[in-house]
């Protein structure tokens, strides 16, 4: 049974990442005074590539046709490894936090590669903008990682959530707070999000993870566009796992799954609409200014690894 | 003792007058005196006149010595015209196509009289365009366009970088060429409104108005009193609808939706007003030589000062949104900045170079229809960044919104038009439009007939300007340069 739940945790992640972009571009919408698209919209545009010509570029080799599906595994593959419902992951014995580091990075090495490969103009300025920001919400990255792994003694998701859910509201301290706000930030990097990159922008010119993918179509596109869907339902649910993992199910029974479940979707709901308000009430920041953005991340990670090192050495 | 050359004499009126190179119009008078004719029309603004020189080419051999060394807002005008006429200004720097593509023939010249209208020449394959090319280590090409992934209008981009930093940008434009000075000829002027109208769709007041006043001027036929009070409201009207917008593209090109939404509702209001007002959202099929064709209904205009007080209430919330905004002024304030002196030198109009120091407004400077009666201000700024063009554009809609309440208060009762009898000439009307100064230079015939009409769109000023405010600014921030100048593509290439 447990097993099974482990191995039903990413998948369901898989299929309501559609959703939860969904909700954010409607939420956005509402926020604008603007009616927007239905929620469910997203899964209809995935159908709607998916059953579409692709076309391809000349200069394109092989690795651009391979691009879409090491994109989509990695990420599905990166959503092994957390907790979503139940604390526990499905691949916790074959990795911790520091592979979903790496897992993550995959795809956007050979989405790099592909903006690249394609010949166009637009694609390689994505690529070299991505590179840029990836260079340094990686280091803030681990670095949150770090504080909740120093605070647990484990850097494997599963047994961190465990760990933290049990120990009551006191784990929430000032060192967890400040790493929330910094993967936060990172998240928002991460995922091509305002103030980073803008996901609903046509000005090819200004474009960082869009324009990576601009030549990509049909069903490449519908793969790309899922993955970076689920990449961001998988920051959203790593924010509520490594941080306020309270009602997260404890054990494989029913009652404790569907507790689990409901609390998790008010979790991310609260999480949707703080991602449509900074998406909303803020402009895109201008391109060399993004690196300050994610300094400031890495120093509040790093702030927030030192204050939870003190607590815990009782210095 | 020999004859002063016409270069001479241009140079010396636009120094010793600080004269603004206005327009260049070349006409065709072969048939009468096998020469062609070339008007350079400058802007006094002290003596609150435009002049025009004047000066005949011999049609055997049609060249004169080029104005652009002296006066470098002559460059696209010159070029404009050795395309479309064939006269050769000898010692021009870039005499490449400026409209007409690699696929017009070389040496068909559609402007002349010779080239009736209706001719479709054979596509050919012409030689490939050629780019400025720079040259170094790490430096390389961007192409964009000419077809985009918004819905606007089309237009190529050749950047030039070395990483993310603008080195030189090149703007190729002439995709929306419409022949719109070919089609006016032979026109009855009367006819030729919706012409006009079309030059450029969010301008159809304003060049409607410059031509009406064109016409006007010809046939001296002032419009009667309530449809200069008329044309003010429109006019106004139309330029609170175009800064409106041009405001929100700031924020959408930087990401900041929601102050983009609130923009873009009170635009969409003001549209609505127009079409309550005289049953069309962007004002076309209102002017017409002598005066005003449909007026507004009944209690339509009693209606327009409700509205206008409302729309100020909520505009005054939304600018204060954008100020307070940080991240919205921190991306506008030093990018883009356009010297003084090139938009002098190039003889750049409107807000644009407003916000650069450039203190030239028609509706002051050069006064037409009811102008001279109203109090308003002309904002100017400085910087000459992004921020100072909307900032300009702020003020100027308040000073509109005054404007509009100043007519209101007055509007004389009357005729909204009268009969105009076309009489053979030449004449010039003008406008301030949203984007800044248009010109129709305008000439009719003995048979009472369009014979000639020029278009000077703001557009054909300001875009030499764009590559100058883009330099050394970095890749992602063109678009929000680009759209501070909002230029009109269409109006460009008519």
């Amino acid at each position: 049974m447990k097993g099974a739940i482990l191995w039903a945790q990413p998948l369901l992640l898989i299929l309501a990442a559609p959703l939860i972009t969904g909700c954010v571009k409607k939420l956005k919408a509402v926020l604008q005074n603007r009616q927007g698209a239905g929620v469910f919209q997203p899964y209809r545009d995935l159908l709607k590539n998916l059953q579409k010509e692709e076309v391809v570029s000349e200069t394109a080799s092989w690795i651009f046709r391979l691009i879409p599906y090491v994109a989509f595994s990695a990420t599905a593959a990166a959503c092994c490894l957390i907790p979503v419902v139940l604390a526990g992951s499905a691949l916790d014995f074959a990795g911790d936090l520091i592979a979903l580091v790496y897992l993550l990075a995959l795809p956007r090495f050979f989405m790099a590669l592909g903006g690249l490969d394609a010949g166009s103009a637009f694609g390689g300025m994505g690529s070299s903008r991505e590179m840029m920001i990836a260079s340094t919400a990686e280091p803030a990255f681990l670095m949150v990682l770090f504080t909740a792994a120093v605070q647990t003694g484990t850097t494997r998701a599963g047994p961190i959530a465990a760990v933290l859910a049990q120990s009551g509201w006191g784990a929430f301290g000032p060192g967890a707070a400040l790493a929330f706000a910094a993967l936060f930030l990172v998240a928002l990097a991460e995922c091509g999000r305002l103030p980073v990159d803008n996901p609903a922008t046509h000005l090819e010119l200004t474009m960082v993870h869009e324009a990576m993918i601009l030549e990509h179509s049909g069903r490449s596109l519908a793969l790309l566009e899922w993955a970076s869907q689920i990449k961001l339902a998988l920051f959203l649910t790593l924010l509520a796992d490594l941080f306020v993992p309270w009602g997260m199910a404890m054990s494989a029974d029913l009652a404790s799954l569907g507790l689990g479940l409901l609390v998790l979707a008010l979790k991310l709901l609260v999480l949707i609409l703080a991602l449509a308000l900074v998406e909303t009430s803020t402009a895109k920041l201008r391109l060399f200014r993004v690196p300050d953005f994610l300094g400031a991340a890495f120093v509040l990670a790093l702030l927030g690894l030192l204050s939870q090192g003190v607590l815990k050495l009782g210095l | 003792m020999a004859e002063r050359r016409f270069d001479d004499s241009c140079a010396e009126l636009s120094v010793r007058e600080r004269a603004r190179l206005a327009s260049l119009i070349a006409t065709d008078d072969r048939k009468k005196n096998n020469t062609f004719g070339l008007h350079c029309v400058f802007s006094l603004p002290r003596k609150k006149t435009y002049e025009t020189l004047t000066t005949q080419i011999a049609a055997e051999q049609p060249r004169y010595p080029s104005l652009t060394p002296r006066l470098p807002s002559a460059h696209a005008f010159e070029r404009e015209i050795f395309e479309f006429f064939g006269i050769e200004p000898v010692g021009h720097p870039d005499l490449r196509g400026l409209l007409l593509h690699e696929d017009w023939p070389r040496g068909v010249h559609p402007l002349r009289k010779d080239f009736s209208q209706g001719t479709k020449p054979e596509r050919t394959q012409g030689e490939i365009f050629r780019f400025q090319k720079v040259e170094g280590e790490g430096v390389f090409e961007i192409p964009v366009g000419p077809v985009h992934a918004g819905i606007i209008e089309p237009g190529h981009f050749r950047f030039s970088v070395a990483g993310e930093p603008i080195i030189n940008l090149e703007i190729r434009l002439g995709y929306v060429h419409k022949g719109i000075e070919k089609l006016a000829e032979g026109r009855d002027p009367l006819q030729a409104v919706d012409l006009a109208e079309r030059i450029s769709g969010d301008a159809a007041f304003a060049h409607s108005l410059a031509f009406s006043q064109a016409v006007e001027q010809v046939a001296l036929v002032p419009p009667p009193p309530r449809a200069q009070s008329l044309r003010v409201i429109f006019a106004e009207l139309e330029r609170l609808y175009n800064h409106l917008g041009d405001i929100a593209g700031i924020a959408t090109d930087v990401g900041f939706s929601f102050g983009a939404a609130q923009m873009l509702l009170l635009r969409e209001r003001v549209l609505q007003s127009n079409q309550r007002l005289v049953g069309h959202r962007l004002l076309r099929g209102v002017n017409i030589p002598g005066g005003i064709r449909r007026e507004p209904q009944g209690g339509a205009l009693q209606g327009l000062n409700d509205f206008l007080s409302w729309l100020e209430l909520e505009y005054v919330c939304v600018e204060r949104l954008y100020r307070d905004t940080d991240s919205l002024m921190d991306r506008v304030e030093g990018a883009g900045i356009l010297a003084r002196q090139v938009a002098e030198d190039l003889g750049g109009v409107g807000p644009s170079v407003r916000a650069s120091g450039v203190d030239e407004d028609l509706r002051r400077d050069h006064p037409y229809g009811l102008y001279n009666e109203l109090k308003f201000a002309v904002p100017v700024l400085d910087e000459g960044d992004v921020a100072a063009r909307m900032l300009v554009k702020m003020a100027e809609f308040k000073q509109s919104l005054a404007l509009i309440r100043q007519v209101l208060a007055t509007l004389p009762d009357g005729p909204c038009s009268i009969p105009v009898k076309i009489i053979p000439g030449s004449g010039m009307g003008w406008a301030e439009s949203s984007r800044g100064e248009i010109l129709h230079w305008l000439r009719i015939d003995s048979d009472g007939r369009i014979e000639r009409l020029k278009v000077k769109s703001p557009s054909f000023s300001n875009w030499p300007l764009l590559p100058w405010a883009v330099k050394d600014n970095i890749v992602p921030d063109f678009p929000l340069i680009n759209k501070s100048f909002n230029l009109s593509y269409s109006g460009n290439d008519r």
